[in-house]
């Protein structure tokens, strides 16, 4: 079959020009937490780096990263050595702007020959689909806002998932494509999130027989296990040496932190929040108790842990249990039918469901939900009218990370170039489902990827000029509650299709 | 489960069955081609037979938007380079004493500190977006306190003026000039999107406007929509647009040996028509008085409500600075006076004659000439007359073709060469003049062939020689990582060097015309190449601090002058001055 173009190569030089030129914009404090992180793996000795607090933003991040950071710190000695000083708190000259952007954007060449393995496994018709899935994943402005503008390395771990998640797909890579997902969980422990889907498919499909579920491959076993325990040590190995597993676990999961986040990711609990405002209003007309304590925070919502005023307070034990009860929907399924089309199906309603339940969600998980999705969006129409309400929810909802003047035209046009052109390239290249779409789902959908157009006018401007600087919750509520319902609604699509396809 | 198969396919809009002669072009073209020649075409590869131009145009413009903005994220002319900055505060400043003083004032306030030295529009432009500034901050163009700020906020108000005056002016006379300009040169719509994308991502500009901070595209739109009301056959329009250009920026008058030219042949031949010629010179003058009407108008009533238009002289009035002579004839005591006064005041602040033959080192032929011979021990008299002789001669031959042959599809060409003429010739030349000659021969990728490989090279290598000479200019203010992306992006675009050579060898053309290119280019990119390596790696010697600003200009000015001699070549080519048989020789051993 002829190339197809653009290829992503092409695609990868034009969005790194791009991604250079936005060097001198805003950045997050992710940039100062990972400069941190530098300065601690290059100037100290490995059992302190889980140890150290000098800089309020300590290591929590498994140690393969840290070990990414040591390697990258390396280099960082060459370009700048102050920005390695754990005590130069905020940093940022421009060799140190430089060089840790740019360490983004080389890193992300991981998810660049993922994308191309990924279009490489596909044969067919499905070649041409596969190669537009894989161009939306590379230029998605999720991934430009959240590395190459508020500043984190996620373009190299998606990378390291899709990698993993191709080889899945060929019975001959299976084993490598298990302990390639065991390096991304040294990593970046949110990929626990998909952990499941992962163990069910790999259990399934590698470790049991095809033909029985009852006979047991004992040789796949001791490979994928051996495996999975030589990488789990090699990671945590020198730290169990000195007894700091537990110090490290509580790095990794703070559970000390809210059910929200400081914006409310756009999830079941935002729009319980949401409901909860309204009820605040409504409730001694419908004569309901309001508690006193709750109201009293004015910052309700935005920081710290959140108290409900009418409806019953969530503990991270009911986040817990939602969360696994909707993972283990969709798992049996796979464990019945372990495709690697399903496979990525339970991957993508895993990550639906940490991200629509958990505690504590970061709205940036949505990528966990996005990048996945996308690898099947163009199966069929079916998945694709499930993806569109994510695609725009999704992304939306990183609008308030990014809250400076002048980055506000690079994420409102960078996104809406994207929806536009990949929505209308999209709607060209899934074929028709062979079973009847959801006439109404598609309707709603249409209406309410219109209404995020108001919606963001609202936010970005109108509510500026109108109130100023107060009642500034309104607009994040309203940008995660439109995002909630459209991450909601697509997620109950996508199940929807799941189970009948 | 295998994916159903394509035939199942339902798109719920019908497909477009309208084939209109556009597309059948592109159905030729794709038969021709299996494979994009050049990055930017693979880029718009997948909308080359079913996307409408509606769809693709504004993704494009979204892009170029992008692009555009990112760039601006970077420093700007005179960033934090007291006592005087720069252009950015330059422009900023006349924001300040448009909004802030009475008309009569705004060409004499303080002239030492970035006096106003535009022609007015630009006088009326910087008043606009000093008002909506000041309805957002105040502070920003408050008198004399707001000299030299750096408001971050600023400089975002400051950068989207840019932006907005360019989505205004250039890129909607861009879009119409590319669509009528490639249907009259018969090129398909699919293309011409391609040529569209090329012109806008042209890193010069965009270098210009957006990073080092000025409104050239506000001045090159007018000209540009004038050069589409020409292709358009809307001569008074296309007056009207340059008389705008003209009101903007002083530097469009490198193109008015064009237009004027050409508007006055297309009066004379076929046949004379008197009433068309009637018809250009009196809306031209019209334009003209509306142009500085307010600032009449401004005049008169200040003088009636007793504002004297210098303060600082305490009611006396200095001499004309220029044309003293006219006090002879003229009563200075009429009401008519203050009006007069105005008018010599903005000529002699919009052309400031009194300068040298060259203000900074350019990359044109005076400059390059003073290397070798010392230009300033010769009077200004005869460096002034000489640089007008130099002039005249090199625009004579493109505008009598353009006079006796008055095409619609010569124009760009015609336009390119003159202002290479007034670029490497005239008198007071600029290095961001260079904007000037590029705009029109960038153009050239819209027409006939616009996208061959020999087309691509050779407004590819005056593009980036462009940029490589203003190179000094912008590394002043440390941008020297904008300048490598976007000259580097755009070349990779165009599969130009130094990312590429596949625009050199094609076939169908000579061997020896292909080596004859190959050689003079491949000569250039190695200088510029080499050039930067020097400039970052070696000192110059200290008794020749300029050394490698003198080698830029003289490797630009000989670089330039060979861009003249091509627009010239192939304006003699497509004009068919020359005798048939002559010229016909000559095609068929380009095509063979």
């Amino acid at each position: 079959m002829a190339e197809i173009y653009p290829s992503l190569a092409q695609c990868a030089i034009v969005a790194a020009a791009f991604k250079i030129l936005l060097f001198p914009a805003y950045k997050s404090t992710d940039f100062e937490v990972h400069r941190n992180w530098l300065a601690i793996t290059n100037s100290l000795p490995l059992w302190e780096w889980y140890l150290e607090k000098t800089s309020e933003w300590t290591l929590d991040y498994p140690p393969f990263f840290a070990y990414f950071e040591w390697v990258l710190s390396q280099v960082a000695k060459l370009v700048d050595p102050a920005m390695l000083r754990v005590y130069n708190l905020e940093y940022d000259s421009w060799q140190t702007i430089y060089f840790q952007r740019f360490t983004v954007i080389i890193t992300e060449l991981l998810l660049v020959h993922a994308l191309q393995m990924f279009v490489d496994s596909s044969r067919g018709a499905s070649k041409r689909a596969a190669q537009a899935a894989a161009t939306s994943i590379l230029l998605s402005p999720g991934l430009l806002i959240i590395d190459h503008i508020h500043f984190q390395y996620n373009g190299c771990m998606y990378g390291i998932l899709i990698a993993s998640m191709v080889l899945a797909r060929k019975r001959s890579t299976l084993l490598w494509s298990g302990l390639l997902f065991a390096t991304l969980l040294c990593m970046k422990h949110i990929y626990l999130y998909l952990a499941p889907a992962y163990f069910v498919f790999l259990l399934r499909a590698y470790c049991l027989s095809p033909k029985s579920v009852f006979r047991i491959q004992f040789l796949n076993c001791l490979k994928l296990g051996g495996g999975m325990a030589a990488i789990f040590g090699t990671a945590f190995g020198p730290f169990a040496l000195k007894d700091q597993i537990p110090q490290i676990l509580s790095r990794l999961f703070p559970f000390s932190r809210g059910l929200c986040h400081a914006y409310w990711a756009p999830n079941v609990w935002a729009m319980y929040s949401f409901m909860d405002r309204i009820l605040i209003i409504l409730a001694p007309r419908i004569g309901l108790p309001v508690s006193a304590g709750a109201l009293q925070s004015v910052t309700r919502g935005l920081v710290g842990d959140t108290s409900f005023a009418v409806l019953p307070d969530i503990t991270p034990r009911i986040c817990f249990a939602l969360t696994l009860i909707f993972q283990a929907i969709p798992l049996v399924k796979l464990f019945i039918q372990p495709t690697w089309d399903i496979f990525v199906g339970a991957v993508t309603l895993c990550g639906y469901a940490s991200f629509l339940f958990g505690w504590h969600v970061h709205e940036k998980a949505i990528l966990l939900v996005i990048i996945p999705f996308s690898l099947v969006a163009l199966k069929d129409r079916r998945y694709l009218s499930a993806f569109r309400p994510l695609a725009v929810a999704g992304h939306v909802s990183l609008f308030p990370l990014l809250f400076t003047p002048a980055e506000f035209p690079i994420k409102t046009v960078y996104t809406v170039f994207w929806l536009v052109l990949f929505l209308m390239v999209f709607d060209h290249l899934a074929p028709a489902s062979n079973r009847a779409r959801f006439f109404l789902f598609d309707r709603f959908s249409t209406l309410y990827i219109t209404v995020s157009i108001p919606l963001i006018v609202y936010c970005s401007l109108v509510h500026g000029i109108v109130f100023g600087k107060s009642y500034e919750f309104l607009p994040l509520m309203f940008t995660s509650s439109y995002s909630a319902i459209g991450v909601v609604g697509s997620w109950v699509g996508f199940m929807v299709v799941y189970f009948t396809s | 489960m295998a994916a159903p198969s394509p035939a199942l396919h339902k798109p719920r809009r019908k497909a477009k069955r309208v084939c209109n002669g556009a597309s059948s072009f592109v159905a030729v073209e794709e038969s021709l081609s299996r494979t994009p020649s050049f990055p930017l075409a693979a880029f718009l590869w997948p909308a080359r037979s079913s996307a409408s131009e509606w769809e693709i145009l504004p993704l494009i413009l979204m892009i170029v938007g992008l692009f555009r903005w990112a760039s601006s994220l970077w420093g700007y002319s005179g960033f934090q380079k007291p006592p005087i900055f720069g252009d950015y505060e330059a422009q900023r400043h006349w924001m300040e004493i448009t909004t802030q003083l009475p008309v009569s004032q705004w060409y004499f306030h303080d002239l030492q500190w970035w006096g106003l030295d535009y022609p007015p529009l630009t006088a009326y432009h910087s008043w606009l977006c000093g008002k909506i500034g000041s309805i957002i901050d105040p502070t920003w163009f408050a008198l004399y306190t707001s000299r030299g700020s750096h408001d971050p906020t600023l400089k975002i108000f400051m950068r989207a003026t840019v932006m907005v005056s360019e989505y205004l002016i250039y890129i909607p006379a861009v879009v119409i000039f590319v669509r009528r300009f490639s249907r009259l040169s018969g090129v398909a719509t699919w293309t011409s999107s391609v040529a569209l994308v090329a012109i806008l991502m042209q890193p010069a500009t965009i270098l210009i406007d957006h990073v080092h901070f000025q409104y050239n595209t506000v001045m090159l739109g007018f000209v540009v929509a004038s050069m589409s009301s020409m292709l358009a056959g809307r001569n008074l329009w296309s007056a009207i647009f340059f008389v705008a250009a003209l009101g903007f920026k002083q530097m469009a008058l490198y193109y008015a040996f064009s237009v004027f030219v050409y508007l006055l042949g297309g009066c004379l031949f076929p046949r004379i028509n008197i009433s068309r010629l009637l018809g250009i010179a009196v809306i031209t003058v019209a334009s003209f008085v509306i142009l500085v009407l307010p600032l009449i108008v401004g005049t008169l009533y200040d003088v009636k409500a007793g504002v004297d238009y210098r303060p600082d002289l305490g009611g006396s009035r200095p001499p004309l600075p220029l044309f003293p002579q006219l006090v002879g004839y003229l009563d200075t005591e009429a009401f008519y006076y203050p009006i007069v006064e105005q008018m010599v005041q903005i000529v002699h602040r919009v052309f400031p004659f009194a300068r040298g033959l060259f203000e900074d080192k350019v990359a044109n032929f005076w400059c390059a000439l003073n290397v070798v011979i010392k230009l300033r021990k010769y009077p200004t008299e005869l460096l002034q007359r000489g640089a007008l002789l130099a002039t005249v001669a090199s625009i004579i031959p493109p505008n009598l073709i353009l006079f006796f042959r008055p095409r619609k599809l010569l124009l760009p060409l015609a336009f390119a060469t003159t202002a290479w003429g007034f670029f490497l010739f005239s008198y007071q030349v600029h290095e961001k003049s260079v904007l000037l000659p590029l705009m029109p021969m960038t153009l050239l990728l819209a027409g006939n062939q616009g996208l061959t490989k020999s087309v691509r090279a050779w407004v590819g290598f005056a593009n980036i020689l462009g940029c490589w000479t203003m190179f000094p200019l912008l590394q002043r203010v440390d941008l020297r990582v904008p300048y490598t992306v976007l000259t580097l992006l755009w070349a990779y675009l165009l599969g130009l060097p130094p990312t590429s050579f596949s625009a050199y060898f094609q076939e169908g053309s000579s061997l020896w015309s292909q080596w004859f290119t190959v050689f003079v280019h491949g000569f250039f990119y190695l200088a510029m190449a080499l050039w930067h390596v020097f400039e970052i790696f070696l000192k110059p010697p200290p008794e020749k601090p300029d050394l490698w600003v003198v080698l830029n200009i003289g490797v630009g000015a000989a670089g330039f002058s060979l861009c003249y001699l091509w627009c010239l070549s192939r304006l003699v080519l497509e004009s068919d001055i020359l005798p048939k048989s002559w010229t016909g020789s000559r095609i068929k051993s380009k095509t063979q």
